[in-house]
């Protein structure tokens, strides 16, 4: 599904990611690790086509298209989805009509019927009901005055009306009490299935007690040093990072 | 190049009192009013045409303007229908029509009101010594060259009187309806003057159309707020696009009353809003808001002046442009907290998008407070459209046009919000927000 073959990247002319190789094929989840600016947040937003991250040389495809040529929204278009790590505050935006405008500009693109506002608050109300979130969050603005648990939440939700076929989830449970945390990996479990695939980054491996993943990455300095099965993620637990961490 | 301008600034001054000469001889105005309207003369001849100089116009080029010869107000043929199109759904029988500045008995209609709200001629009105000497004393301290002008001309206009503890439920509307001219440059002078009583309360949509362009409207608005009185006003100018809009709002408010003002503009070719507002005496609100969404060589100019003379008051200012194409934009305002205005409470922000590079917004927020207990804000920004917000709403299957639609629509939603009348926050949805879709 996704292919990443020798990714070199780079932000105002840093190279970040020096050489990254990874497969997710379907119905596969993947969690990427590593410490704080090894590269993880950079790698998701090259995949999703951040306009400040430059690839510079490697390539990236999904389902045999030339990712790195397409537009953002058309990469969301095709079935991908970021849920961001720091998911930007949109004032004036009401939150249940922008989830209707992503919901339809599917559609609109397939030349479809759009799905009016009546139909598309009973799809809502249900996709709310199962993630456990409450009404207030179609009231208020996108984003606007959320806490950061409140944020990643609406990621989340985004996430179940898109139904991508991959979704990258930047830190999502960074900065999550216990319940919130509960609802960011309930609403992933009831999106996986055989046909999506899905790619993890975190720093914490508490999220792997509730999304159990196929392969665990560690990415160091903008490398991935060592990948393995689940198991991987409770090493680095109790080991931290500095045993993966090449010494210069 | 400056004697240039002086000299068509002389011939524009020469030409206005040409023009008064042969209004005194066509419509003859009875003492009361010819008092009036040579007062303003006189007034007019201190003030003169501004020069680029000038404190207020500093930002806003009037010479082209002043320089064209327009013919005196005629009522031109007006169709009922371009009319009525205007007329906001709810205000049918709650509404008054000026055509070219005179009201139109045929297409007004207050029965709504039943006999809470008076009508009539302001120049009959003067019969009233008070009402007289308050006109005199506006015009006598004018400082709006253009607002004198009105006064030097203005021959019919309207006065409504609402009494003592009437509630006017249902919003009036008051349509200035500009015919406009195919051959030369027309002017016309529309001119109200409100008076609401004593706990009595009122909610105002006043709005600007044209029919055909190539006309300059000249509006001046006086409202006087007894005390604990409330008006809710709104102002839409939305003339024809070859169009110079004046309008001029003096408003006086009284112990406890309230003024809730909001101005939506679409711009045209020169169109300036000048405030006036004065809080007299303690305990009296006044909110003003404002957006305007411009585009080509479109431009809206607010001055704004709002004059804090007793304690215990409060006002607050919020004001958002998104100029793109080559409009311009500004807004000077000034909050005067006077001396003895002790625990004002004041705020004023003004926000820009910017979405061109050959768009233009000035602004100048302005403080001047004379007394030393009180809490004022101002502040303004000038943005793009952010690339984040642009790159999250992409990453969500949102195409580049229709995620800037979006924040730009949603910068200039929240203060249409503001605005109380839904007939006009849809109709500002089909118009001002539309003119973002392009």
């Amino acid at each position: 599904m996704l292919v990443i073959k020798d990714l070199h990247a780079s932000v105002d002319g840093t190279e970040i990611i020096k050489g990254i190789s990874l497969t997710v094929n379907k119905g596969e989840v993947h969690a990427i690790m590593g410490p704080n600016g090894s590269g993880k947040s950079t790698l998701a937003k090259i995949i999703s086509g951040h306009p400040q991250y430059e690839a510079t040389a490697g390539e990236v495809t999904f389902e045999g298209k030339n990712l790195l040529e397409m537009d953002p929204e058309d990469r969301a278009l095709a079935g991908i989805f970021m849920g961001f790590q720091y998911p930007v505050e949109i004032p004036g935006v009401n939150n249940a009509e922008f989830l209707r405008m992503a919901y339809n500009a599917r559609l609109i693109r397939d030349g479809k019927e759009e799905l009016d506002p009546l139909d598309f608050d009973e799809l809502l109300d249900e996709k709310m009901e199962t993630l456990g979130m409450e009404k207030k969050y179609k009231e208020r603005n996108l984003n606007e005055g959320f806490s950061g648990g409140e944020k990643k939440k609406n990621e989340i939700l985004q996430m179940s009306i898109l139904e991508p076929k991959l979704a990258i989830l930047d830190e999502t449970d960074s900065g999550l009490d216990i319940d919130a945390l509960k609802v960011v990996a309930n609403g992933v479990n009831k999106l996986r299935n055989e046909d999506n695939a899905l790619i993890l980054i975190t720093h914490y491996q508490r999220l792997l007690d509730y999304i159990k993943p196929d392969k665990v990455h560690v990415i160091s300095q903008g490398k991935i040093v060592k990948s393995g099965e689940k198991d991987l993620a409770l090493e680095l637990e109790a080991q931290g990072y500095d045993w993966l961490t090449p010494t210069s | 190049m400056a004697g240039a301008t002086a000299d068509k600034l002389n011939q524009a001054e020469s030409n206005i009192l040409e023009k008064h000469r042969e209004y005194l001889a066509e419509a003859k105005p009875k003492e009361d009013l010819l008092a009036l309207n040579q007062a303003a003369l006189a007034r007019f001849e201190t003030l003169g045409f501004p020069h680029r100089k000038h404190e207020m116009y500093t930002v806003v080029n009037t010479t082209e303007m002043v320089s064209t010869d327009f013919a005196l107000t005629r009522e031109g043929p007006v169709e009922a229908q371009a009319v009525q199109s205007h007329i906001y759904s709810g205000c049918e029988k709650s509404c008054l029509v000026l055509v070219d500045g005179k009201l139109s008995s045929t297409l007004s209609d207050t029965s709504a009101f039943g006999d809470s709200l008076k009508v009539s001629s302001l120049v009959d009105a003067l019969s009233d010594a008070s009402l007289k000497q308050y006109i005199l004393e506006t015009i006598e301290n004018e400082n709006d060259v253009f607002a004198c002008i009105n006064s030097s001309f203005f021959n019919s206009g309207v006065f409504l009187d609402v009494e003592d503890k009437t509630v006017l439920e249902t919003p009036l509307q008051i349509l200035h309806f500009s015919t406009g001219s195919k051959e030369a440059p027309v002017t016309t002078h529309p001119r109200v003057l409100i008076r609401v009583g004593a706990h009595a309360e009122m909610k105002l949509i006043i709005k600007y159309a044209g029919q055909s362009g190539n006309y300059f409207v000249n509006s001046v608005q006086d409202i006087l707020l007894g005390e604990n009185a409330s008006m809710t006003y709104t102002q839409v100018q939305n003339d024809h696009a070859d169009a110079w809009h004046y309008s001029k709002t003096r408003a006086e408010l009284k112990r406890d009353s309230r003024f809730r003002a909001t101005n939506a503009s679409s711009g045209c070719k020169l169109a300036r809003h000048h405030y006036d507002l004065f809080i007299k005496e303690p305990g009296a609100e006044l909110e003003l808001n404002g957006i305007s969404v411009l585009d080509d060589e479109e431009q809206v100019h607010n001055f704004i002046r709002i004059h804090h003379e007793a304690p215990h008051c409060n006002s607050s200012q919020k004001f958002k442009n998104v100029v793109s194409g080559n409009s311009r934009s500004s807004i000077d305002g000034t909050v005067i907290v006077n001396q003895g205005a002790q625990l004002t409470n004041s705020d004023q922000l003004i926000n820009n998008l910017m979405l061109s590079d050959g768009a233009h917004s000035d602004n100048k927020p302005n403080l001047m407070i004379f007394a030393d207990d009180v809490k004022c804000t101002h502040g303004t920004t000038v943005g793009q459209i952010e690339e984040e917000q642009l790159f999250y709403l992409k990453t969500r299957g949102l195409t580049a046009e229709v995620a800037k639609a979006l924040l730009t629509k949603s910068f200039a939603e929240s203060i249409i919000q503001l605005i109380q009348f839904p007939a006009v926050v849809k109709e500002l949805g089909n118009t001002l927000l539309r003119k973002l879709e392009a």
